[in-house]
């Protein structure tokens, strides 16, 4: 089908030529999947891997479990090599896609204020690549910060009032799976240009012989095609709640996932553990929601955001 | 930078078939074969079903490039594995791959000992046809829990690689073939008889840390083959991490599956 529908959006300043984003943790840095498409010349934006001010180590292993009905879960807690680390590996290549028509957005990582202030100071210095910054504000598997920096109104307006003076560039926030129109709010009031949602939701996997959890940690984050309607339900209410675009995030694995999250509300859309499993799916993924577009009768995709009827 | 732009390729199922108790024998035809080195894997999609959704990561036993083919074992030990083995000649699906970094030739002069256990005899056997067709003599032991899981014919091809001056050993823990007792055992009395400049092993995790022990005690370099439960398999997602003695995190699949075993924090 050849296409007649815009598809070009505008995620809080972040001009993406397409709706369709990463989620962060399970794209690498892009290159990974160079030998699967062209990442540049596919992608909307790119989300890049959570980075903190200095290296982090991440979780023992095991990380990763494998559940029944479509999901998995990981505690992986933000393993990422500080700022300049990030930078020094990464900084041409993401260079090349920006330059190539996909926005870069950096995600900010930190355990607390401070290193959230350190954090975007560094990527503010280092990062000119960067097309905007995405907060990650619930992030399940760290000890410390992480989700709790993000668990009420307050936390979360507080994290923004240290990263929004710092930067006059687009500051999407990651938003993880509760309370999403009040705190959707306390961020749109604190200066968030965009929210992005869901984070994974947290969850427990028991080996019932062993009476231990199935992953190093007790508790982790569930995602994949198994939360997606949870995922829709409350990319939904935020969107009911706020006037800031909205990145969907959870479960989407084709087209029609991806339409789900646009007529929620959903300005923009990443794919996340499809790309684990096939790595491939983006492209695909594109043109079944282009097509969809195109069956809607619509000149702009624009005009299916939020379309949903009840 | 990792990730050497892993690719996805068709594969085409030749021949699936029971190889020991527990373990299952796959034949895949897929362009990938003229691209692996020994010791990579590469990560299958089993069709069917998506309540499961991760591909199954395996390392391969032996490729050849001419008939694109590729010959792999696996232990059938959750639901993907066990839908893997319903997998019939003719159906196809999809990998990715070659992953990671396989084997490297021993940097020093001499003979070398590989070390395997179970299901880790297939990168074992890749191992072997490196070190054959490069002129280094090795010998190879083998370990099994029981007489039931030995895979015979693969050992025999061990054998065969290792040519006359080579010494194969089996063990089983039960003593129902083969030796009786732990591969660490047989590694023992070699390591007193002879000199090696070089062990490969693949195997459990307690297994290749006894093997690493032994190896290091003996001033002998040891590679392992490691082994995690992968998201991706290229590097995207982190969830492989093997934990390093410098500190921090390698990945299994992008910085591995093989290690020095000296990195390796056991």
């Amino acid at each position: 089908m050849v296409s007649t529908v815009s598809m070009a959006v505008d995620l809080g300043g972040i001009r993406m030529r397409n709706p369709l984003n990463t989620a962060s943790g399970t794209y690498g840095n892009g290159v990974q999947f160079e030998g699967f498409y062209d990442v540049g010349a596919t992608l909307g934006a790119i989300t890049c891997k959570g980075v903190a001010a200095v290296p982090w180590d991440g979780n023992p292993a095991p990380r990763l479990a494998e559940l029944p009905g479509s999901a998995i879960m990981n505690s992986v807690g933000l393993q990422n090599p500080g700022v300049r680390g990030f930078v020094e590996r990464y900084g041409d290549y993401l260079q090349g896609l920006r330059d190539r028509g996909c926005q870069v957005i950096c995600q900010i990582a930190g355990h607390s204020l401070d290193e959230y202030r350190q954090a975007t100071e560094l990527f503010e210095e280092l990062a000119p690549f960067a097309s905007g910054f995405e907060v990650n504000i619930s992030c399940p598997n760290i000890a410390q910060g992480g989700a709790a920096m993000g668990a009420t109104p307050e936390a979360a307006a507080q994290v923004m009032s240290v990263v929004r003076p710092l930067t006059a560039r687009p500051v999407v926030v990651k938003m993880a799976p509760h309370d999403v129109a009040e705190i959707g709010r306390a961020l749109e009031a604190s200066g968030a240009d965009a929210l992005s949602l869901i984070n994974t939701i947290p969850g427990m996997a028991i080996d019932i012989r062993t009476r231990r959890s199935r992953l190093a940690r007790a508790t982790a984050g569930v995602s994949g095609p198994a939360i997606h309607a949870i995922a829709v339900r409350m990319v939904w209410e935020c969107a009911n709640a706020v006037t800031i675009p909205i990145c969907g995030i959870g479960g989407v694995a084709s087209g029609a996932d991806a339409a789900e999250m646009i007529l929620a509300g959903a300005t923009a859309v990443s794919v996340g553990t499809a790309n684990l499993y096939d790595p491939t799916c983006v492209p695909r993924i594109l043109v079944e929601l282009e097509e969809w577009a195109c069956g809607q009768g619509v000149s702009d995709i624009n005009e299916l955001i939020g379309a949903f009827e009840c | 930078m990792h990730s050497d732009a892993v690719t996805q390729h068709e594969f085409v199922v030749r021949g699936n078939e029971r190889a020991a108790e527990g373990i299952w024998r796959l034949v895949i035809e897929s362009p990938v074969a003229g691209q692996l080195a020994p010791g990579q894997f590469m990560n299958l999609r089993v069709p069917g079903d998506g309540s499961h959704i991760l591909g199954i990561p395996l390392s391969f036993k032996g490729a050849n490039a001419q008939a694109q083919t590729v010959e792999l074992l696996y232990a059938v030990v959750g639901e993907g594995t066990r839908r893997l083995s319903q997998m019939v000649a003719g159906q196809s699906s999809t990998l990715v791959g070659p992953c990671g970094r396989g084997w490297w030739l021993p940097e020093g002069e001499g003979r070398a000992l590989l070390v395997a256990g179970g299901i880790g005899l297939p990168p074992v056997l890749a191992a072997a046809r490196m070190l054959a067709d490069a002129g280094i003599g090795f010998d190879a032991i083998a370990g099994s829990r029981t007489a039931d899981m030995v895979l015979s014919d693969d050992i025999e091809d061990l054998a065969r690689l290792a040519g006359a001056d080579g010494r194969v050993i089996t063990c089983t823990d039960d003593g129902t073939a083969g030796r009786r007792g732990f591969v660490t055992e047989a590694m023992g009395e070699l390591l007193r008889e002879r000199a090696y400049a070089q062990a490969y092993a693949c195997g459990p995790n307690v297994m290749m840390a006894g093997v690493a022990r032994l190896a290091d005690e003996h001033g002998v370099a040891c590679q392992v083959s490691m082994e995690r439960m992968m998201g991706c398999g290229f590097g995207a997602c982190s969830c492989c991490n093997v934990a390093l003695v410098a500190g921090g995190y390698a990945l299994c699949c992008t910085d591995g599956p093989v290690f020095d075993a000296r990195e390796v924090a056991w």
